[in-house]
């Protein structure tokens, strides 16, 4: 839960900002920050013994039902 | 497209790194998910305006909760169908498609489900590419917005705007705009909810 305080943190200062008409450009930064993570997560995830097929099957299968559900949810709605 | 390519590409990176070199970077991924959590919020909080949700239809305004409610039944089927615990299926549902997100968040708690949480999301997301132009065609270019979840307002608007033309862009935009703000709170709430 304590994920929220810096999301929190961060969408008051952007009103500040907002407020103050002053707009950073947050999208390089961002995607240093993303990529840099994304790679740090590759290496937790390559330290642990984790079957690469069992990991994609299983994350096809939600990715299919994950979006089958929302379409499905939007179609009889 | 190309981030795309970066993305897979650091992933990549990172598992050949980790599984060879077992690197100790310390408290590192956890400083980086805290700051980008913290960028996710200063874009929120600069561009996110309750007035913008008024230039589109009620439908699409309810369409980004449909996405979620749907979403968690299919991570809830996919996680009784593979025997995962309801805990982590339901975070990797709750992602509806933002990989960058869900992936580490669940990774603070279980790498391996942070894998599939990154994984699974980052599917979503080149099935909606591969995907959008054909559903749009027959059930319907608005509703099949949904199958893109969050990512619907940055990396897959542009196929949608493509194939489903200006007005369903702009359809799509606020469904990612609302589901981006949604998600951030849901991904921790569901594994909260859970933490028993």
């Amino acid at each position: 839960m304590q994920i929220f305080i810096p999301l929190l943190l961060g969408i008051m200062l952007g009103y500040v900002l907002r407020r103050l008409g002053k707009r950073p450009n947050l999208s390089g930064i961002t995607s240093a920050v993303l990529l840099l993570m994304i790679f740090l997560l590759g290496t937790k995830t390559g330290e642990v013994q984790v079957d690469s097929f069992w990991l994609l099957s299983v994350s096809l299968v939600f990715a299919i039902l994950t979006a089958a559900g929302s379409l499905l949810m939007v179609v009889k709605a | 497209m190309r981030f795309l390519y970066f993305v897979l590409t650091a992933l990549i990176a990172g598992v050949v790194v980790g599984h060879y070199l077992s690197p100790e970077f310390g408290n590192a991924y956890e400083l980086m998910l805290y700051l980008l959590i913290f960028l996710i919020g200063l874009d929120l909080g600069m561009n996110f305006r309750i007035t913008d949700l008024k230039k589109v239809g009620k439908s699409a305004v309810i369409m980004p909760f449909l996405t979620i409610i749907g979403s968690l039944f299919g991570a809830l089927l996919a996680s009784v169908i593979l025997g995962v615990p309801l805990k982590w299926g339901l975070a990797v549902g709750a992602g509806c498609g933002w990989y960058s997100l869900t992936g580490p968040l669940i990774a603070q708690y279980s790498v391996v489900y942070g894998a599939v949480g990154f994984l699974a999301n980052l599917l979503r997301e080149i099935l909606t590419i591969i995907l959008y132009p054909v559903l749009a065609r027959r059930i319907s270019p608005e509703k099949a917005v949904v199958l893109g979840g969050a990512t619907t307002m940055d990396t897959t608007l542009p196929i949608i705007a493509s194939f489903g033309g200006r007005e369903v862009a702009l359809v799509a935009f606020v469904h990612g705009f609302i589901l981006t703000a949604i998600v951030p709170f849901l991904v921790p709430l569901v594994l909260s909810l859970f933490d028993y």
